[in-house]
């Protein structure tokens, strides 16, 4: 019966619409230290939609940027590449979670507020915790929890049996499992798996819930999973399981991770998602 | 009226008012009422103390519980209520699972709380704190009652 949902469950993955070509072609370029800004600027001039919210959050309050900008170019040279692709993937990624969420009792925008905070609280990290840059983190961030787009059907026919294995303590995802067969932060990976996204990003999607379990090590899903169980705290996008994820010591050690820090992500998170979530409002 | 008070937010409201302010996580959500006023305020605070961010808890003293309460308290003196007949009650510091040291901050949000609460000679009425559930909290200023919606459920306090 699991299986039987479970792979119905991934058959479902199919009707979330492909991310449009332009951004997965941006977003390869980030790993192409030797693309141009003219390349850029190439690949967005027949998206005008897209162009239009970039540059919309480009003059949003989070940037704080003195003049009013109104070119890919002019953005180019303000933020850089790596920030105007981060912008492309939050428009691209809010056209697909800019809705409620039956199943897991998130009203429409409360999933894309939660993806955004998660993606600026984990860049957050980065820089208290000083770690090298990696830009794709905050991608990683961002679709963590797409899978709950799928999830959420099915959650809602059986909260009452999830409800009750996470009364006697079992984490949510795991309960998911359980009942399921599978969970919310695999079905997310299956989705970016099929939009062709690295390795890297579809195990820190992957393995949010359970960053020990992820078949590297790596930095990206510690980070991820940190950052998501902050937002939470927080309740920046709590859903129906509140808070009922185990938070890895693992994670947070090879982390070296300090309460002060986490405090002081969590204290800047809020008005960066105001400033920056609350564009498309 | 009905005022939602968000995150790191507070309201203060009279006979006839209802607060209401969601998803409480490991943040503390404090109610204060005066019954014979009937005024009354209601915040979410985020994190314990405002020293981890001197310029936020400027800009937004509500953000702390240690800039946050006296705040509060205040509002509601000044819509006429008094100290010895205050109500206080407290909910939200909830926790993840797992017993991270790091991730305390609901349980350091009560204790802050319970040092000012203590110093200033007031007493805490009741509490609902504490676990990994989200709550949603009902303040009703023409009672003072107070539930709390946490899991589907609602109960008083």
């Amino acid at each position: 019966m699991k299986d039987v949902a479970k792979s119905q469950i991934i058959a479902g993955t199919k009707a979330i619409p492909a991310l449009p070509r332009a951004a997965t072609k941006l977003f390869e370029m980030l790993q192409n230290p030797d693309a141009d800004m003219a390349e850029i600027e190439g690949i967005l001039r027949f998206e005008p939609g897209l162009t239009a919210n970039i540059l919309k959050l480009t003059n949003s309050a989070y940037f704080g940027l003195p003049n009013k900008v109104g070119s890919i170019r002019q953005a180019l040279v303000l933020l850089g590449r790596e920030r105007l692709v981060e912008l492309t993937m939050v428009t691209c990624a809010g056209a697909l979670m800019w809705k409620s969420v039956p199943g897991y009792n998130l009203s429409p925008g409360e999933l894309w507020r939660h993806s955004i905070a998660v993606s600026l609280a984990a860049e957050g990290l980065v820089k208290v915790l000083n770690l090298p840059e990696d830009k794709r983190v905050f991608t990683a961030a961002l679709l963590h929890d797409i899978g709950k787009l799928v999830m959420g059907d099915w959650i809602k026919g059986d909260i009452e049996k999830i409800d009750e294995l996470t009364a006697q303590g079992t984490s949510f995802e795991v309960a998911e499992r359980l009942v399921l067969g599978t969970d919310h932060a695999e079905i997310g990976a299956e989705i970016l798996k099929s939009w062709a996204f690295p390795q890297e990003l579809v195990m820190a999607v992957r393995w949010h819930h359970q960053p020990e379990r992820a078949d590297e090590p790596s930095t990206m899903v510690d980070i991820v999973h940190v950052a998501n169980v902050l937002c939470l705290m927080i309740g920046i996008g709590i859903g129906i399981e509140g808070l009922r994820y185990e938070l890895s010591s693992s994670a947070t050690e090879k982390l070296g991770l300090k309460p002060a820090d986490i405090e002081q992500v969590a204290s800047s998170t809020l008005q960066w998602v105001d400033e920056l979530g609350n564009i498309f409002v | 009226m009905k005022y939602t008070v968000g995150v790191a937010d507070m309201k203060v409201g009279r006979f006839g008012d209802i607060l209401v302010t969601h998803a409480l996580g490991s943040c503390l959500g404090l109610a204060v009422y005066d019954p014979v006023a009937k005024v009354g305020g209601l915040l979410h605070a985020m994190l314990p103390l405002s020293k981890i961010n001197k310029e936020k808890a400027e800009a937004n003293p509500f953000m702390f519980v240690d800039t946050g309460v006296p705040e509060l308290f205040q509002e509601v003196y000044s819509l006429g209520g008094q100290k010895m007949r205050l109500e206080v009650k407290a909910a939200g510091c909830g926790e993840p699972l797992g017993n991270n040291q790091m991730f305390k901050i609901g349980e350091r949000n009560l204790t802050i709380l319970k040092k000012l609460l203590w110093k200033n000679n007031v007493l805490l009425n009741s509490k609902d704190v504490g676990g990994a559930a989200s709550r949603t909290v009902y303040f009703y200023l023409d009672t003072g009652r107070l539930v709390i919606r946490s899991n589907g459920a609602e109960r008083d306090l």
